[in-house]
Formats: structure tokens, C-alpha cells, sequence
């Protein structure tokens, strides 16, 4: 049944549905780029009212940046009550793709950190150095977060040089240690790595090159380059080295300050088979941590053209040996395989029982990925997402009777009694009360825009139990699972967070 | 660590308890408690949990329970009592979420007025057992024969967002629903700018497979691991190893007594402390934790399993039919069956020790020495 899901043809038919910073290639897409572009100018001058809000209202979660062109209905504000704006906002966090797509859930992902002159600017504070830092110390814990079986390597752009930072592993305490290090070196001995020179996008595209070449193909092979400067000081010629990148599926996304540059725009265009929207640019502080963390969720696989002609069918997915060893306790410190160091437990290689400190690792002495089972399991919200909720009318929160979220108990606010109340008889039946005009054509699930409820009620579709925004909210992000859906026998629970359910138990 | 950074400077420091919100998951699986009954019937077990309930509420003024049964065809609150939906009759009013209600007329057991009784104490009780014996008068046959097991992973979702919910509630006035949100989205940052309730969670499990609810539970697990919520595990009868990983990520306490009929002694001495607590107490251990995973196909407890680089999916043998994916069917090359050579052999060294091991799944494979028998004849 789920074969055709992942058929090829099914992923390029649904990129045209996927609006955001991940689209596919395809034409639609490309399209859609043109709408975006025209609306571009707003968008800009609305990000930087929002700075402020940002600050303490930016969540870490797996949700992309969602462009918000769709928003402004200012004829409607009236008739909204404080909290329905809240709420509204609220739900605009929600990921928008709750389709299953395919996702590369194996990554490989070279950061490339800018550590030229540029980064000395005060725009961000303290600088830009600083900022960038620290944001990418917490994107490393959220990648591995999102990605625990995926692997990361941190470069830095310093001097005209790129320098390796910390060497591909799957060890966010490594890369975070050695991010660290640039600022405040772990030798004394050594100068800490300050923003001196300038950058070499040549130079760090060919390092991540250099550093994905021994990756297996079932993976992702992807770089990102925080971009401070406004200059690139290459000792080639950076199309070649665009050139070697496409042909190794390497997909380059940047982050950019300040302004936009001719030459990364084109690295992105090259590297991700015509689609620009991997090539942001922060415009302030907050920006780019949202930006920065946006790209911790597994990038859609492209089913573009393009895509196949560079990757050969059989290099896209693999069967991998995976270990999944037990925890033992010793009475007797022994040896660690990877440290070298005495401990008195852990965990042993499947294949050839050497004693590894933590995991997910490859075995240092067999080179079995030893991974808990766990680790796999916290991808399939991805795979598998839980549908978006829908808002409930006054009419169908009557029909339905609801007093009190599912899933917390909180009270709703009273439905009126029939026929009195402001109701918007929009859309009399079914579970979307309020359409606006431009947005009732396509009402096709999950699609629609998040708006808030009228009723304070959110329902699942499949099982019809009602939610407040606060659960509606934490399902979506953190949980993943549907209440209701999970709580009844009758309801195929297959249809929510199931796909892989029913798989498994077959 | 952070000189520069200014953000930690208005750290309110209160010295007070944290109220401590205990969700309580009962399974209620009629098939598994009817093999119990001879050592601790399900009546006793509830008697157990009520004093067990008492003794949490009485050791701190703050703290809250909320109980949720987990049965073998719905889960539900047992306390609080969710308010019954009272659905317009109408043409397509289906049962919807009525059943699970009940109606709140029900007079089996009311608030008496002993004034004796700790107040609180009687409300969770009737409550309880008002809930309790709806839920089981509500149970058909019909419901028993379709499933030998129980909705564990609703029952889990239902007290995360409990949990959740409270947790926001319990944000100090003053911080704005964008804190409340960053709340939600990420516990670490917003850590330590106030006093945050405590909750956990303590499942007293009696079913055994739990492998039909994998990825709901896991989805759980995951949920109570980013919001530090422990997952406590009492298992009476049966056996998952997917309830002792939930304790193991979470960081909570597992335990499988040998005799069931102690109930309250091992509820009072393992499960009472809360986390705050916990840190000075030796609390008992799982000792080591088996993480094997079952494979897909035929549910086999593996230690070395091959995996679809699409789906994830846990296969025994890298022999399937086709090289298709059981799961998601996507072609999967065998090729990279064989984990990957250390970075710095060439390329060329690689293939030929392909084409020498008939194998592709021998581990020896990646020893070098091994291949070249040939040499000494
Ligand atoms: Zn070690
Ligand atoms: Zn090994
Ligand atoms: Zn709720
Ligand atoms: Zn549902
Ligand atoms: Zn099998
Ligand atoms: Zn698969």
C-alpha cells in the first residue's frame, strides 16, 4: 500500500503543495518563487517590525520558517478578539507539510562557519562572532536532536584558509567542544581562532567536498555556510569547484548577513538543482538562529529530474548493517574502545564486542554503526506527521457537544445558544468555520492556512475529538501523536500516526 | 560560561518545594489482571493506588494527581473527571467521544461528609472509583475479544499533554504566553526563570506486547524526554522491553517485582520520592538495559539488523525478496549492507575485497588480513 506513497512520481506530484524553505525543484515551485519574490519587499519590512517579538517568541522546534505573505486580512481584524489573534499566531508555527515526504533521514552535513573580518561587525550582539557562536552551538544539539543517526563535521572560513573545526561525527558533544574552542581554545597554548582575513568560498566548498567524498550514498550530502562577508577571495575559479559539487550531490544551503551575493545565489541555484530558497539572509540576530535551526529538519528528497540523472537509482536508498547492542554494568573498570579510558559500563559492539562510552558511535574497532533502537525511532515523526488539526465552528462545536479539551481537561468557553451569537455562517457544515474568500478554493486538508478557531476548538479529522490551542499546540510540536485517535480501539489509528504502525505489526 | 551573555540575570531563586504533578497510567487490561487475580486482584491493586495517591497529595500542599486508565479498548481520566460532551441529536452525531464520559449522574459513590476524611483525599477518591466502575460497566465482551491488549500509547499522549497543559498553567502570571510557547517548544531554554512544576509519569503496566503502539509510544517517549518528564514503570505482570527503554531514556525508575502482592510497598518506597527527592536517594536501578531491537519481518529480537535508509525500518536478513524494502518498497542496494570501510582505504582496495568475500554480510570482510588465505599454499 505505501509502496506508491514513496513512488517517485507521487513526490514530484506533491511539490507543488510544499511551500517553504525545503520545496523541491520543480516548476511549481519555481513559480511560486515569483509570487514569493513580488511579495518579498513586505515580507522584509515585516520581519523587522517582528524583530522584537522573535527574541522571546522563537522556538527551537523542527518547524520551518514559514513565509508569512498570506497573513495580512486587515478588514478582519475587528471583528477578532485578542486571544483569536493569539491563537492565530500560534497555529502559524505549525508545520505546514504534514504530508509524508520523503526525507533524508541519514545526513551529512558540513557547517561552515564564516570567521573572516565580517563577523567582527556589531550588528548582532556582541558581534556577529559571538552571536554566530553560540547559535551554532545550539543548532549542533538540535541537528543531532532531529538527526541521531546523521553525522556533522564544523569547518570555519578563517584568513583566506578554511580550517577544519571538528572532524565528521555523529558526537554533538565533540563539535559543540570544539565550537567552543574557536572562542575560548581548550590549549592554552593555542590562539583562539578570532574573525581575522577574509573568506574563501573556494576554499570551503572544497574542504566540504573533500570531507562528504567518503560518505555513504543513502545519506544526504549537505553543506551550510554561515556567510558573514560580502566578498568571497578565491584562489581558483569557483565554478569549477560548483561544478565538482554538483556532480558529487553535494546541496549547498547559505545563510547570508546583510545583504544578498550574486555568487552564493548561484552556488545554491547549481547546487540544489534550481531552486534558490536554500540561500537566506539574516537581516537581524534572531533571524539568524531561526534560519540556523530551520535547517535541522531533514531536508525533502528531491525527485526532480535533474536529481536522478545524478544519482544513479540504486545509490539512493540502501539496506545498512546496524548494530544494537545491550548496556552492561561491570564490577571492574575495563577499557573503552573510544576513549581509551577505564569505565566500569557501557555498552558492547554487536559484532565484535569491543566496549564503546556512548552511542549512536561506530564501533572503533569494527566500524558497525551501534545505535540504539530508539535512535531510528525518533525520525518516523517526520516520515510519518501528524496531521494538521482543524479549526471548529460554533456550529459543529454545538453538534459535537465538546466541554473540555481531550486531552487536558480544560474547560471551553460555552457554546451560545443556537442562532444568537456573531457566528460567521461562512461555511455552515463541516469542521472549517472560518474560510476567508481567497483561501475557500482550496480547502483540500492540510493545505489551508492555521487559523484560529472561533470556538477555541481544534479537531483532529480522523477522530473527531476537540483540543484546546495549548494541546493543539504541543501535539504538533512535541508530541506527535494524536490524543483521541490513540485512546479509541475503533479508529484506525493507521491514519494519523500509523502509516508505519500498521507496517510493522504486518 | 557565557561572560557576555546577559540573559541570566533576573533568576528568581525560590526556596519552596515545587508543587509536583504525579499522572498516574493505570492499565486496566481486564485479560491481564484476570491471570493476576489470584495474587492481587484488580479491587485490591485500585485500594493500593488510592493510599499510594493519598501519600503523594499529603507531601506537599502544591501537589496534583491525575489518573488515566488504560484499557483495552479506550483510555480515559479517572480523575479529573473530564465533562461529559452532551452532542445535539442530529443526523450525524455519531458516539463520537460520549462513551468515554458517562454522565454525571451516576450516584455509586458520592462525597460523603466525613468529616473525617481529608478533603482532597475524598475527591480523588470518588472521583476514581466513580470513573472506574463507569469505565468497566461500559466494557462489552465484544471489546475483550477484539484486543488482548491496552491503548498504552493513548493513555500516554493523554498525560503528556496533561502534563503539558499544567505546566503552562503554572507559568508565573507574569511571563507572556510567547515564554509559555518557548515553554512548550524547548524546556532547556527556558529553564531555572522559575520554580517549575515537577511532574512524572508512573505506569503501573500489567500487559505484555506493546509492539502494535511502537511508534506512538516512542513519539511519547520522545515528548517526555525533551520536557524532562520521567516515566516511572511498575510492571506487575508481563514483559516490553519498550516500557524499560521509556524508563531508561526518561530517566525514571523500572521495576518488576517478584511478587505483585506487595503492591504499596513498592509504590511507597520506589515511586513517592519525586525528582527533586530522588537526587539524594539511592533509588533501585535497571541495572543493565536490554536495547535490542525486533526486526519487522518477523518480530525477532536482533542485535545486528539491517536497515532501510528510506524508512527505518528493522530487518533481520539483507536477503529480501527483490532487494524491496518490506515496508516502504523502495529498491535497497545491498551494497552498502556492509558498513562503511574507514575513510582512508582507496577506493580500489575496496572492491576487490568485495569480489573476495562471497559473504556480503561476514563481519570479517573488513579485516584485511583475513582475505588473503590464498598466499600461503
Ligand atoms: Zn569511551
Ligand atoms: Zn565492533
Ligand atoms: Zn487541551
Ligand atoms: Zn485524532
Ligand atoms: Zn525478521
Ligand atoms: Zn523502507
Amino acid at each position: 500500500m505505501s509502496g506508491s506513497d514513496y513512488s517517485g512520481s507521487e513526490f514530484s506530484g506533491s511539490d507543488d503543495e510544499y511551500v517553504g524553505p525545503r520545496g523541491g525543484g520543480s516548476s511549481a515551485a519555481a513559480a511560486r518563487k515569483i509570487v514569493n519574490a513580488t511579495l518579498q519587499q513586505a515580507k522584509k519590512s515585516e520581519r523587522k517590525a517582528q524583530a522584537w517579538e522573535r527574541r522571546k517568541g522563537e522556538s527551537s522546534e523542527e518547524e520551518e520558517y514559514i513565509p508569512t505573505f498570506e497573513e495580512i486580512e486587515d478588514n478582519d481584524v475587528p471583528e477578532q478578539s485578542i486571544q483569536q489573534m493569539e491563537e492565530e499566531r500560534k497555529r502559524k508555527r505549525l508545520r505546514k507539510d504534514t504530508k509524508p515526504f520523503q526525507r533524508g533521514i541519514i545526513r551529512h552535513v558540513v557547517l561552515v562557519l564564516d570567521l573572516s573580518e565580517a563577523m567582527l561587525e556589531k550588528d548582532m550582539r556582541p558581534t556577529r562572532f559571538h552571536a554566530m557562536i553560540q547559535y551554532a552551538q545550539e543548532y549542533v544539539r538540535e541537528f543531532f536532536e532531529q538527526n541521531p543517526i546523521s553525522q556533522m563535521s564544523v569547518l570555519g572560513m578563517h584568513d583566506g584558509l578554511c580550517i577544519r573545526v571538528s572532524e565528521l561525527s555523529g558526537n554533538p558533544a565533540e563539535h559543540i567542544a570544539a565550537i567552543l574552542g574557536l572562542r575560548t581554545p581548550l590549549n592554552p597554548q593555542d590562539f583562539s581562532k578570532e574573525p581575522k582575513g577574509s573568506p574563501s568560498l573556494q576554499n570551503a566548498l572544497e574542504l566540504a567536498r573533500a570531507t562528504l567524498y567518503h560518505t555513504p550514498s543513502h545519506g544526504t550530502r549537505e553543506v551550510i555556510i554561515v556567510f558573514g562577508s560580502l566578498l568571497s577571495l578565491d584562489p581558483g575559479d569557483v565554478h569549477q569547484t560548483i561544478r565538482a559539487c554538483v556532480r558529487d550531490r553535494v546541496r549547498v544551503s547559505v545563510i547570508g548577513m546583510s545583504a544578498r551575493l550574486k555568487i552564493c545565489a548561484e552556488i545554491v541555484n547549481k547546487t540544489n538543482a534550481g531552486d534558490e530558497s536554500e540561500y537566506v539572509v539574516a537581516t537581524d540576530q534572531e533571524l539568524l538562529r531561526e534560519l540556523l535551526l530551520a535547517t535541522t529538519t531533514p531536508p525533502v528528497v528531491r525527485a526532480t529530474k535533474s536529481a536522478e540523472e545524478i544519482a544513479p537509482p540504486e545509490s539512493a536508498a540502501a539496506l545498512m548493517m546496524m548494530g544494537f547492542p545491550s548496556r552492561v554494568i561491570e564490577e571492574t573498570p575495563t577499557m573503552c574502545a573510544c576513549h581509551g579510558a577505564l569505565t566500569t559500563g557501557g555498552y558492547t559492539c554487536s559484532r565484535c564486542s569491543a566496549k564503546v562510552c556512548s552511542l549512536p558511535i561506530t564501533c572503533p574497532s569494527c566500524q558497525l554503526t551501534l545505535l540504539l533502537s530508539t535512535h531510528l525511532a525518533r525520525s518516523y515523526h517526520h516520515l510519518f506527521p501528524l496531521r494538521n488539526w482543524a479549526e471548529v465552528s460554533w456550529h459543529r462545536a454545538r453538534e459535537k457537544g465538546t466541554k473540555s479539551c481531550m486531552s487536558c481537561l480544560t474547560p471551553f468557553p460555552e457554546v451560545p445558544p443556537d442562532g444568537i451569537s456573531g457566528e460567521q455562517q461562512t461555511n455552515g457544515h463541516g469542521a472549517n468555520g472560518r474560510i476567508h474568500g481567497k483561501v475557500a478554493q482550496k480547502q483540500s486538508n492540510d493545505d489551508e492556512e492555521q487559523k484560529a478557531s472561533e470556538s477555541s476548538r481544534y479537531e483532529c479529522r480522523v477522530c473527531e475529538s476537540h483540543f484546546c490551542i495549548d494541546c493543539d499546540m504541543f501535539c504538533h510540536m512535541v508530541l506527535h501523536n494524536c490524543p483521541g485517535c490513540l485512546s479509541k480501539l475503533d479508529t484506525p489509528a493507521e491514519e494519523t500516526n500509523g502509516i508505519g504502525d500498521m507496517e510493522m505489526t504486518g | 560560561m557565557n561572560a557576555i551573555d546577559a540573559s541570566e540575570h533576573h533568576q528568581r531563586v525560590d526556596e519552596s518545594v515545587p508543587p509536583s504533578l504525579l499522572a498516574i497510567v493505570l492499565d486496566t487490561n481486564p485479560h491481564a489482571w484476570a491471570h493476576l487475580s489470584s495474587t492481587l486482584p484488580l479491587a485490591t491493586a485500585l485500594a493500593n493506588l488510592l493510599v499510594f495517591i493519598n501519600a503523594h497529595l499529603a507531601s506537599g500542599n502544591g501537589n496534583s494527581v491525575a489518573v488515566i486508565a488504560s484499557h483495552s479498548n479506550k483510555s480515559c481520566f479517572l480523575y479529573p473527571t473530564p465533562a461529559p460532551a452532551s452532542p445535539q441529536p442530529r443526523h450525524n452525531a455519531t458516539n463520537g467521544d460520549v462513551d468515554m464520559n458517562g454522565t454525571a449522574d451516576s450516584t455509586s459513590y458520592s462525597v460523603q461528609d466525613n468529616p473525617n476524611k481529608y478533603r482532597p483525599f475524598a475527591n480523588v477518591e470518588t472521583g476514581i472509583l466513580n470513573n472506574f466502575a463507569k469505565l468497566m460497566e461500559g466494557t462489552k465482551e465484544s471489546h475483550l475479544t477484539a484486543t488482548p491488549t491496552t491503548l498504552i500509547g493513548g493513555a500516554l499522549s493523554l498525560a503528556l499533554s496533561y502534563i503539558a497543559k499544567a505546566t503552562l498553567l503554572n507559568l508565573p502570571a507574569t511571563s507572556s504566553t510567547e515564554e509559555a510557547m518557548l515553554a512548550i517548544a524547548d524546556p532547556e531554554a527556558t529553564h531555572s526563570s522559575y520554580v517549575s512544576l515537577a511532574s512524572r509519569i508512573l505506569i503501573v503496566s500489567v500487559s505484555g506486547d506493546l509492539a502494535n503502539q511502537y511508534i506512538p509510544v516512542m513519539n511519547s517517549i520522545f515528548a517526555a524526554q525533551r520536557k524532562r518528564i520521567p516515566i516511572d514503570i511498575l510492571k506487575l505482570a508481563g514483559d516490553t522491553v519498550l516500557l524499560q527503554q521509556a524508563s531508561d531514556a526518561t530517566g525514571g525508575v523500572y521495576m518488576k517485582p517478584e511478587r505483585p502482592e506487595g503492591l504499596l510497598q513498592y509504590l511507597m518506597m520506589a515511586f513517592l520520592p519525586d525528582p527533586t527527592a530522588r537526587r539524594s536517594l539511592v533509588m533501585p536501578s535497571a541495572g543493565g538495559v536490554d536495547f535490542r531491537a525486533a526486526c519487522f519481518c518477523h518480530r525477532k529480537v536482533v542485535d545486528i539488523g539491517f536497515v532501510c535508509s528510506i524508512c527505518l525500518s528493522i530487518f533481520c536478513t539483507s536477503d529480501l525478496p527483490d532487494n524491496l524494502c518490506l515496508t516502504c518498497g523502495s529498491y535497497l542496494s545491498l551494497r552498502a549492507a556492509q558498513s562503511n570501510p574507514p575513510a582512508l582505504i582507496p577506493k580500489k582496495k575496496k572492491k576487490k575485497k568485495r569480489v573476495g568475500g562471497t559473504d556480503s554480510a561476514t563481519p570479517g570482510g573488513s579485516t584485511p588480513a583475513g582475505s588473503n588465505t590464498p598466499m600461503h599454499s
